[in-house]
């Protein structure tokens, strides 16, 4: 079962939402305690995180390090704008791949669901360059056909 | 662009700057053919932007069902120390 929807908004965003069993307590902070961070943001099987900074306070820094074990490895970096535990983050982000991407700005909002969590971010599109270059981190090994249309797009 | 337009309850500008906004983003192409300007569907520069939708939906998919997981630990972590 898929709980996840993903949605561009116009050509300049992508909006995602995903449900949790948890309370927003508990995903807002698997999203800013860099321990917890480092269990889950890996992306497809085989890639670790041997760094994680996150420091959850208005102008702190976030620097996260993944590794496919294999030698290859990207990075990307930084900093927090908003903070309001438990409901909303807000931060900026850039991927080095080595060369660095444009700025992504993200808002993740965690709205209480009954007794889980109904997860939104909405973060901004990459241009052509930008996604060619996270295409060839190699993090798509293995992927099938793509399947998701470009719903509200065209 | 009259073709385009008459299936839509839209004026010719905004149909143009749908258009435009399109070619912009390289996903629909503009041929001159005589006073024609027949428009197509950009092949490539959809399905470049499909396949980073793909994977930006398996790596998220994945994260997500190992965050489900660090969800789960917390909450027995919890109920341990209440204990």
């Amino acid at each position: 079962m898929s709980k996840i929807t993903l949605q561009t908004e116009g050509d300049t965003h992508v909006v995602v939402t995903r449900r949790f069993a948890a309370p927003p307590e508990a995903v807002y902070r698997a999203h800013t305690d860099p321990k917890l961070v480092q269990k889950w943001m890996l992306g497809p099987e085989g890639w670790t995180m041997p760094v994680c900074i996150s420091e959850a306070k208005p102008g702190g820094k976030i620097r996260y390090e993944w590794s496919n074990g294999k030698g290859a490895g990207f990075h990307l970096t930084g900093e927090y704008l908003e903070l309001e535990p438990y409901s909303r983050l807000v931060h900026v982000e850039r991927m080095h791949l080595p060369d660095t991407t444009p700025d992504n700005h993200v808002e993740t909002r965690f709205d209480a669901d009954g007794t889980g969590t109904l997860m939104t971010v909405r973060m901004t599109l990459p241009d052509a360059q930008t996604r060619a270059a996270m295409l060839a981190t190699g993090m798509e090994r293995g992927m099938e056909a793509s399947y998701v249309r470009l719903e509200g797009m065209i | 662009m009259m073709e385009l337009a008459a299936p839509f309850e839209m004026t010719q500008p905004a149909i143009s700057q749908h258009l435009k906004v399109l070619e912009d983003a390289g996903l629909v192409v503009r041929r001159v053919d005589g006073t024609k300007r027949p428009r197509r569907l950009a092949k490539a520069g959809v399905e470049a932007m499909d396949q980073w939708l793909a994977m930006l939906r398996k790596a998220l998919e994945k994260s997500y069902d190992r965050l489900d997981e660090v969800l789960a630990s917390m909450e027995k972590q919890k109920r341990g120390e209440k204990r």
